[in-house]
């Protein structure tokens, strides 16, 4: 009984680990934000967003980034960030 | 009072001073001459500037006013947050890396970074041809460019070319002709005259430049 429950229990909890840490990357991936902060300020730059629009976004984004980077730094190993 | 100094660039040999706002609200910017080079700084309370928003346009812009200064400078810039103990510090390091100094200033002599963007407007992500014909007609009137991070999925085009000031005309009307082909489709984002950031590559230790020898 006791390595019935160790087959079943192992692969839904492993698979359960990977999409918990795919969700993590996801989330707290810190180079997709500084890319979105580039591109905020680009389209800013070509007139496409006005300045209260790139002042709105900038400060979320500099809000999710320093929480990515919190995050990051408490879970250390265990979220690894790929690309 | 601190002795330290913070480098923005490193120039020909030249006394040069500059009313203009310098990094951690520097007023004087001047340069430090060590035999056929000239490093542009200012007076600074730390050897590890904390790296700010603000700061970093400063840096940029005091490299920007060299750049233009008197006609206009060759200079080789540095990266943000190079400050040394004192003068006699940063004499050391000129003497240590002069060859690569000087022989980099003889490399990019009278010529000028310019940036360029093509950013898509209707959501078109650009065929080969349109890069192609763009590439190929920029790179006929620079001398050298480089290939930046394309960190949005509305880029098409993020690159830097190296181009001599006599040929800055012709470059801007290679620009011109580009928007005219492609208006409507595509945004030209044309940048500069910067110094040329993505077209040298000095690497002074850090351990050295910090230390008190």
């Amino acid at each position: 009984m006791f390595i019935l429950d160790d087959i079943l229990v192992k692969p839904f909890t492993s698979i359960l680990d990977i999409l918990h840490t795919m969700a993590l990357n996801e989330l707290y991936d810190t180079a997709e934000i500084r890319d979105e902060l580039k591109e905020n300020q680009l389209l800013y730059e070509v007139g496409e967003r006005s300045q209260a629009e790139y002042e709105e976004r900038k400060q979320e984004l500099e809000l999710q980034l320093e929480m990515a980077e919190q995050i990051k730094s408490q879970m250390g190993d265990r979220i690894e960030v790929k690309g | 009072m601190s002795e330290n100094v913070y480098t923005y660039g490193i120039v020909e040999q030249e006394d040069i001073t500059l009313d203009v706002a310098g990094v951690k609200n520097a007023t004087e910017v001047y340069t430090v001459e060590y035999q056929s080079l000239a490093a542009v700084v200012s007076d600074i309370d730390t050897t590890d500037p904390d790296r700010t928003d603000e700061d970093v346009e400063a840096h940029n812009d005091v490299l920007q006013r060299v750049l233009e200064y008197d006609g206009g400078r060759t200079i080789i810039p540095m990266s943000f947050g190079m400050a040394f103990k004192n003068t006699r510090t940063l004499k050391g390091v000129l003497r240590g890396a002069r060859p690569a100094l000087q022989s980099t200033l003889n490399d990019i002599e009278g010529m000028v970074e310019l940036g360029v963007k093509v950013i898509s407007t209707g959501g078109e992500r650009g065929s080969q041809d349109v890069q192609s014909d763009i590439t190929e007609t920029l790179s006929a009137v620079s001398i050298n460019e480089t290939e930046n991070d394309l960190f949005s999925d509305r880029l098409i085009l993020n690159k830097s070319y190296l181009v001599s000031r006599s040929e800055r005309g012709a470059f801007d009307d290679a620009i011109d002709a580009i928007q005219e082909t492609y208006d409507e489709r595509f945004t030209v984002q044309y940048t500069g005259p910067w110094p040329p950031y993505n077209f040298v590559d000095i690497h002074i230790g850090a351990e050295q430049q910090r230390g008190g020898r």
